[in-house]
């Protein structure tokens, strides 16, 4: 699903290798966990795939598709077969739950017949049909991160990748954005989780692949949190 | 699919243009200001162009002749003249006729009309009016006229008046037309300016709306439309406000000639006029003001949305 073959980044302005020659393999339905301190590498290792940024050297292969070869008008395309949440949940203030949801369907092209089907149907998945009219102020922290994902998976992506999701959640909150994650994987797509919380990692037992100051210093079957 | 996307981004591009206020108006105003400033240049221009060829259609030379001259060299004159290569007419107008012209072009004015009458007999003479292909070589007419055997028969020859007036209203319409187009393009450039600050800070604005749209993978055009919408959106609102402009402008100067000239027909023509040529000055004027706001927003949208 994700080759990452020898890969370096090194963004023009810190001259500092923010990636020190990465290979990681990621096989299709895999939960895989990234953990590492601030500035360890895991957001860029998300932005290379999902095309914000381009390595300095090496090669990106996602869903059979080289990124060396990815023309730029094919980059959206890309994109709707990733989705991505981050800490900070990243929803139009202005919009309705519904209305942050529909939007990426219809900057995308999508009809609006489809789009009224498909919102309410995610809306349900992720638990959150009673407040499709709300906006995002008045939802709680874990509730605006679940929109996030809602939004995230409308496209029906092959790959999440969820950047710090629990950052700002209690934890509470935290255990249901991770129980969802569970189940989007269950059905069948790849996740992709950086975090740097020591009990949700420990206690996922999933694959664990651990950064410092962008070198891969581990990658475990079942990984238990390695950072002090 | 199509025509999805189009109608969500010009819905787009018209809200971004009620939302961003001040500077939606600013950018309207001085797009206005462009247009109608460049559409009064090329009224006046085609009113001064059409004035010169009238004048120009006018007799270049009149031959005015000497009370009972023999006929045939007048005849022999007539033809000399018309082989002249560049001669285009020569007519003989008769004392009688010349009268009758007079009287006419002085219908109104009694005073002038009885003071021919008073006169007792015909003052005027007779004439050849000659019309020219080309008024500027009507020197080389001249000799003709002083020839041995003409000279006793010509009065007075009368050429310079029309000259001189053209000379001048060339002269003023190339002083015209030189100030029109440099206070057009001033005009144009605030206008490139004004509206290409006006899409940068909708750009801005609405930063954290493109970033989620390059996130969820929209189509590109649904991130640049709406800004090119807003952009054009300024040509047509100004195109249309320009022309309720002129149109205001020439109702006032129409109403102000009729009352200092005491008539009520000078609107007929001028708004005749403009009627005549209005679907040219719309289209004149939206294509300017198209190319105007799209330039701006295209500039801005490649310099501010580079990344993808």
């Amino acid at each position: 699903m994700i080759y990452l073959e020898n890969i370096t980044k090194i963004y023009d302005k810190s001259k500092k290798k923010a990636l020190d020659n990465i290979s990681v393999h990621i096989k299709p339905k895999e939960f895989v966990i990234f953990v590492g301190l601030s500035g360890a590498g895991k957001s860029t290792l998300t932005k290379l795939i999902t095309r914000e940024e381009q390595p300095t050297s090496g090669k990106i292969v996602v869903g059979g598709i080289d990124y060396a070869k990815l023309k730029k008008r094919d980059i959206p395309y890309l994109r709707r077969k990733i989705g991505v949440v981050f800490q900070d949940f990243k929803l139009l203030p202005k919009k309705t739950i519904y209305e942050n949801i529909a939007y990426a369907l219809e900057v995308a092209g999508i009809s609006g017949k489809t789009i009224r089907q498909r919102v309410p149907q995610i809306l349900k998945m992720v638990g959150l049909e009673n407040k499709k009219d709300d906006f995002p102020k008045m939802l709680s922290g874990g509730e605006m991160q679940r929109v996030a994902i809602a939004r995230a998976l409308v496209h029906e992506p092959k790959i999440l990748i969820a950047d710090e999701p629990t950052g700002n959640l209690d934890p509470k909150n935290a255990w249901e954005i991770i129980d969802l994650l569970l189940k989007v994987n269950e059905y069948g797509t790849t996740v992709i989780l950086t975090t740097h919380n020591r009990e949700i990692v420990n206690t996922l037992k999933k694959r664990v692949i651990t950064l410092r100051n962008g070198k891969l210093i581990k990658d475990q079957e079942v990984g238990r949190y390695a950072l002090q | 699919m199509m025509f999805t996307t189009l109608y969500r981004l010009i819905k787009t591009g018209f809200k971004n243009f009620l939302r961003n206020g001040w500077l939606s108006i600013a950018s309207t105003i001085i797009m206005t200001l462009t247009l109608f400033i460049i559409s009064i240049f090329l009224i006046g221009n085609i009113v001064l162009s059409q004035g010169i060829q009238t004048i120009q259609d006018k007799i270049d030379i009149s031959v005015y002749l000497n009370d009972n001259v023999p006929g045939q060299t007048v005849l022999d004159m007539q033809k000399e003249l018309s082989d002249n290569q560049n001669v285009k007419i020569v007519r003989y107008v008769s004392k009688d006729e010349a009268k009758q012209k007079y009287e006419e072009k002085f219908a109104s004015n009694k005073q002038l009309k009885e003071s021919l009458d008073d006169s007792g007999g015909n003052p005027l003479p007779a004439s050849l009016e000659i019309k020219t292909y080309d008024p500027n070589k009507i020197s080389s007419l001249l000799p003709i006229f002083n020839e041995n055997k003409y000279k006793p028969i010509v009065r007075k020859v009368s050429y310079q008046e029309n000259k001189d007036t053209i000379d001048r209203l060339v002269k003023f319409t190339q002083f015209i037309r030189t100030v029109g187009w440099s206070v057009a393009a001033l005009l144009i450039i605030t206008s490139l300016i004004i509206i290409y600050n006006t899409i940068r800070t909708a750009i801005y604005t609405h930063k954290d709306e493109i970033e989620i749209m390059k996130l969820v993978g929209a189509n590109p055009w649904f991130i640049k439309g709406p800004f090119l919408v807003e952009g054009i959106m300024y040509g047509v609102f100004g195109t249309v406000a320009s022309l309720a402009a002129l149109y205001v402008m020439l109702r006032l100067l129409v109403n102000f000639l009729n009352g200092y000239f005491g008539t009520g027909n000078i609107g007929n023509g001028v708004f005749g006029f403009l009627l005549q040529n209005l679907g040219t000055l719309i289209i004149l004027l939206l294509a300017t003001g198209i190319i105007i706001g799209g330039t701006s927003s295209t500039v801005a949208i490649r310099k501010y949305l580079k990344k993808s």
